[in-house]
């Protein structure tokens, strides 16, 4: 049982952690090499990894897709640890409106045209992205802002990500204050009064059973000894 | 239509948190004074007192400050979308 039970809170945390790793923000060091725009077809299984259509726009089942190649700094330990490496990484550009995730990005076609500018010039860049490159089922990260930068070694503190975190712990305490509060005052109080009851009850039963059985044993035959 | 989807269920999920505030804070506070009066009369069994001076307490706090503090729950999120947008949108 506690085997299962460490087994499940694991995987809860693999989850959660996965998720958080989608869905927060990325700070990668780039080369903007160029952009283009492809028509893109989902399938069922990678239309979840796409954002709706640009947020004035209608759904359709097929759309053009902005796109910007750069050459990536390589890190190790998300980030945090930078590399001499780089390595291609391809973004997409899209709108994730009003909805999910919650970036409310709506520029998508003026993120475009700074990608397009900075691949002109070749510089280096810090591009903000959310999401995953994963080849097999063409999906790509999609593309937050693009921040110019002089060179490759810059060092990004990501604040966002730090107070996100902060927030999280606090709201997790909370939450676990507010249900411990209802357990003392709401749940265990309930709980006192049914066990009452029910002892009231079962002592009432055993009394009752106690006379009904006495009453019973005078028809039942006596010792025949 | 993104946007009423958005504000009709982001209003319905703050109202959750909203309630679940407002009825946690209420029941903190009367714990409180429920060891406030235990503290000054340990010896006590009048239930009509203790209950007349929680009460008491309860209608301080139902017009206090601190209740109204709540209502933030509404404001923070709204300010904290806004500053996402104009972050996100502005080059």
């Amino acid at each position: 049982m506690e085997r299962i039970k460490f087994y499940l809170r694991a995987l809860v945390f693999v989850i959660a952690g996965l998720f958080l790793h989608y869905v927060l923000p990325q700070h990668d060091v780039v080369k903007l090499t160029s952009t283009e725009i492809i028509r893109t077809d989902f399938s069922g299984f990678n239309r979840i990894f796409y954002a709706q259509a640009d947020s004035g726009a209608v759904e359709q089942p097929t759309r053009d897709l902005r796109l910007i190649n750069t050459d990536k700094k390589k890190t190790f330990l998300l980030g945090f640890v930078p590399r001499d490496a780089t390595e291609v990484m391809v973004y997409r550009n899209e709108d994730t409106g009003w909805i999910w995730p919650p970036y409310f990005k709506f520029d998508s076609s003026d993120l475009q045209a700074e990608a397009a500018s900075a691949a002109k010039t070749e510089g280096w860049a810090v591009l903000t992205h959310y999401g995953w490159r994963v080849r097999w089922a063409s999906i790509y990260p999609n593309a937050i802002a693009i921040r110019p930068v002089d060179g490759p070694g810059v060092r990004v503190i990501p604040w966002f990500n730090i107070f996100f975190f902060i927030f999280l712990i606090i709201g997790i305490a909370f939450v676990r204050a507010m249900w411990l509060q209802f357990r003392e005052r709401a749940v265990d109080p309930m709980l006192d009064s049914a066990g009452d009851r029910y002892d009231e009850a079962s002592a009432g039963l055993a009394e009752r059973r106690g006379r009904l059985s006495r009453w019973l044993d005078t028809w039942r035959a006596k010792d025949k000894r | 239509m993104g946007f009423i989807r958005l504000v009709v269920f982001g209003f319905l999920a703050l109202s959750v948190v909203y309630l679940s505030i407002s009825l946690y804070s209420r029941s903190v506070r009367r714990e409180k004074l429920e060891k406030a009066w235990a503290e000054e009369n340990p010896t006590s069994t009048d239930i009509a007192a203790r209950d007349a001076f929680v009460a008491e307490g309860i209608a301080a706090y139902n017009t206090s400050y601190q209740r109204k503090l709540i209502g933030l729950v509404y404001v923070v999120p709204t300010l904290v979308v806004a500053t996402i947008i104009y972050i996100t949108n502005t080059n």
